[in-house]
């Protein structure tokens, strides 16, 4: 049974990344209202928040270690927070602050924080190859480390996510892939765009575990992911999860959702994961004090390093031109060799 | 023609029926002051809450005035424009 | 205008002339479907098929899988039987995921089979900066398109232009990728600059490719440019003229096939070129152009410069994006420096 004190860490993540996404939806919609235009605002861009998803992301994270690696996609903070980002440098890259993650070239899609081995990008299912290659690294080196690679449901029609599937397996990969089924791409319902209920069942053809937890309630979600991470940690190969989640929000901030029928969109709100574990807590005879004393701790995160990276500078226009190579352009030296080279012409 | 004749612009008929707000924005005029309309075709589209709908023009006339320009913001209500009918 | 043509009064956004060509084909010919992500309930989240759904349902308006390999390739396909698909890649930065279906099949099928096959399809797509998209939803491409034989490009500027070039792009039996710039739209979250909405004609017309259009004459320096690009050259040249530099701006409107004459003609009364492309700078539209001129004008060029993108992916915060997309000030440096 999972221990009181990762229920807490959970719920912890889980407020944390809720109140996150609250709160980035007003910063962004500052300067936006009555006319949304993009551009305006603190924060311009596209902006796709994951309020509703976040069970999926607790449930696996939980069980990884700053090693391990994962990749998300153009949903990516509610994963990110589970996955220990660095709260602050992650916001200010929102805003395109000098101090980011990126140093405000990537931007809300394309984070990166190699301490926690942790990238996200905007391409749909092109995180997949990646986190196999992690896994393919871990297992070259014999570490213990694991890969876990996060796609929507309308991802699992890309091919590069059956690529990915079929070069894990056969070389007994390290990695999970996480599918997060909130019902809907962009405006495309599932059933319109796979004749599948169950992503997970794409498994079969590959020969991989596949599993469904059908509710996003976080305690069933660690339970799948304890044995999909523990087959990956014990080189047993990959497995494939899906996760039904709720998209309580737009796709991206712009999103008029005029596609989405109104009893889905309040289905979504009332399921809440949040409360669940909250119950959960409750019956495990955890006090109300402390639940509270959780969440203000979580919110408080959040307002700290919103303000934190509204403080910091923007970054100056000339480093644009900056970070195009690791190595000088001509490599790893600027001289020709000096041989004395039999037969040449000169 | 007396100004009295003129037949306003208006909104309320078109309001997207999600929106909660009473407040919109206009995005685009697809005729300049003085130009020939026809009854229900587009005259201007507008923005409530992100989403778009058009605003049909409510007879066969002249587009005699402009009230609110693009990017203006107005209430739900409010006249746009003015036609003068022929 | 002669005095028997019509005064065409209506103007549309970009985005309606676009639509209003596809709804008028798509009446004419049962064979011409669409097929893309969110093209039908969204109506394209660029508006480029607004409306369209009503008309024509779900089986002529077809939302389809993300899996753009599939469906790219199956308009290859479908047109190959003789049917006209129009495909949408909702943004350019993703045909990584479909480049082959898109170059070594749409592209080049036509060639390799001897004249033979034809492939009447059309590839619709978003592209281009301004907004702090990224590195992954900014990009234009022009340069890569236009490189790879095969295909037909076209980059319309205004709703006039849009309207006869999407005619043209469906009743051609060749591949066309129609490349709409998303700030040209005129979508009520994206704002449109002043230019691209223009009167429309409600009949149907066709513009062919391999005509530019001088959108402004001038006498002093050629602005040759495209897409976004074109009202910002424009917006450069009212700024020029007040101090009394008369610019020329040359519309390419479509890459492949190039209207090297017009260039050509405009840098011979002129004798400096300026070309400003949304496009990385190296090996891509400018190069070709300022290429076309040293070929075959030499002797009548005093100076050119070029203008574009660095060769860097798009930065997101604001004040980098906006350092390395070229804006209207860079091209009137680069016309100053040229004086
Ligand atoms: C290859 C590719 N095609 C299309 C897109 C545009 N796009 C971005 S998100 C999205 C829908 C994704 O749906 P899903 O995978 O279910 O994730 P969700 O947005 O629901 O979290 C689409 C079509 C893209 N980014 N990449």
């Amino acid at each position: 049974m999972v221990a009181i004190s990762e229920l807490q860490e959970m719920y912890t993540d889980m407020v944390t990344a809720r109140h996150y996404e609250e709160r980035l939806q007003e910063e962004y919609l500052e300067g936006k209202q009555p006319a949304f235009d993009i551009s305006a605002g603190p924060i311009p861009g596209e902006l796709h928040l994951a309020a509703g998803q976040e069970a999926a992301a607790v449930g696996v994270c939980q069980h990884l270690r700053d090693d391990d690696t994962v990749t998300a996609p153009h949903r990516p903070h509610h994963v990110a927070i589970a996955k220990g980002v660095d709260l602050k440098r992650m916001t200010a890259e929102i805003f395109g602050r000098e101090s980011g993650l990126c140093r405000g070239k990537g931007g809300h899609m394309h984070l990166f924080d190699p301490d926690v081995n942790f990238a996200c990008s905007g391409i749909i299912a092109e995180g997949c190859p990646p986190a196999a290659g992690a896994g393919l690294a871990a297992q070259k080196r014999n570490s213990d480390s694991v890969a876990v690679a996060y796609l929507g449901e309308g991802a699992i029609d890309q091919g590069g996510f059956f690529e990915s599937l079929n070069f894990a397996a056969v070389h007994d990969l390290p990695v999970v892939f996480v599918i997060e089924d909130n019902d809907w791409a962009i405006s495309m319902p599932k059933e319109r765009v796979t004749d599948v209920d169950d992503g997970s069942q794409r498994a079969a053809g590959f020969d991989m575990p596949g599993v469904r937890v059908d509710h996003d309630d976080a305690v069933a979600v660690y339970e799948a992911a304890e044995r999909a991470v523990g087959r990956a940690r014990d080189r047993n190969g990959p497995t494939l999860m899906e996760i039904q989640v709720h998209r309580r929000m737009g796709h991206f901030m712009g999103d008029p959702q005029t596609y989405r029928p109104e009893d889905d969109q309040t289905a979504a709100t009332e399921r809440d994961s949040i409360d669940r574990l909250e119950a959960d807590l409750r019956a495990r005879g955890v006090e109300d004090t402390t639940i509270k004393n959780l969440r203000d701790a979580a919110e408080d995160r959040v307002e700290e390093a919103i303000e934190w990276a509204k403080d910091q500078p923007e970054p100056d226009p000339e480093t644009a031109h900056e970070d195009m190579f690791a190595n000088p352009p001509s490599g790893v030296t600027d001289t020709d060799p000096e041989f004395d080279l039999m037969g040449g012409d000169d | 023609m007396s100004a009295d004749s003129r037949v306003p612009v208006a909104v309320d008929d078109i309001w997207p029926e999600a929106a909660d707000a009473d407040e919109g924005v206009v995005i685009n005029w697809f005729a300049r002051e003085g130009t020939r309309v026809s009854a229900g075709d587009p005259l201007c589209e507008i923005q409530v809450e992100k989403a778009d709908a058009d605003v049909p023009a409510p007879v066969d006339g002249t587009l005699a005035e402009i009230v609110c320009a693009e990017d203006d913001e107005f209430e739900r209500g409010d006249t746009l424009g003015w036609i003068a009918p022929v | 205008m002669s005095e028997q043509q019509e005064v065409v009064e209506r103007e549309l956004t970009m985005s309606r002339g676009m639509v209003e060509a596809i709804a008028h084909e798509m009446r004419a010919n049962d064979e011409v479907f669409y097929m893309g992500e969110d093209v039908a309930d969204y109506g394209g989240i660029f508006d480029s098929t607004e409306g369209l759904l009503d008309e024509f349902g779900h089986d002529r308006i077809m939302d389809v899988p993300i899996s753009e390999t599939a469906y790219l390739g199956a308009a290859v396909g479908a047109a190959q039987e003789g049917m006209r698909p129009i495909a949408e890649l909702m943004f350019v930065d993703f045909f990584g995921v479909a480049m082959d279906q898109i170059y070594n099949q749409m592209a080049k099928n036509t060639y390799m089979s001897g004249g033979s096959v034809s492939v009447p399809m059309v590839l619709t797509t978003a592209v281009g900066g301004t907004y702090n998209d990224a590195a992954q939803h900014s990009q234009t491409l022009y340069g890569t398109f236009a490189h790879l034989p095969g295909m037909k490009v076209v980059v319309p500027s205004t709703a006039y232009d849009a309207k006869g070039l999407m005619h043209n792009a469906i009743r051609d039996d060749d591949p066309v990728v129609y490349m709409f710039h998303k700030r040209l739209m005129g979508i009520g979250w994206m704002p449109a600059p002043d230019g691209p909405k223009t009167p429309v004609p409600e009949t149907d017309y066709t513009i062919p490719f391999g005509s530019a259009d001088v959108k402004r004459e001038g006498a002093d320096v050629t602005i040759v440019t495209l897409g976004l690009h074109v009202h910002r050259a424009l917006d450069a040249a009212d700024s020029l003229a007040e101090d009394g530099i008369d610019a020329e701006v040359v519309d390419l409107r479509t890459l492949v096939p190039l209207d090297r004459e017009t260039i050509l003609e405009s840098v011979r009364k002129t004798g400096t070129l300026v070309v400003v492309d949304e496009d990385y700078r190296s090996y891509g539209v400018t190069g070709e152009v300022v290429a076309t001129v040293t070929d075959e004008a030499l002797a009548h060029l005093d100076a050119v410069e070029r203008v574009a993108m660095p060769d860097i992916p798009i930065p997101y915060a604001r004040p980098l994006e906006t350092e390395t997309q070229p804006q209207a000030a860079d091209i009137e440096a680069a016309v100053e420096r040229t004086q």
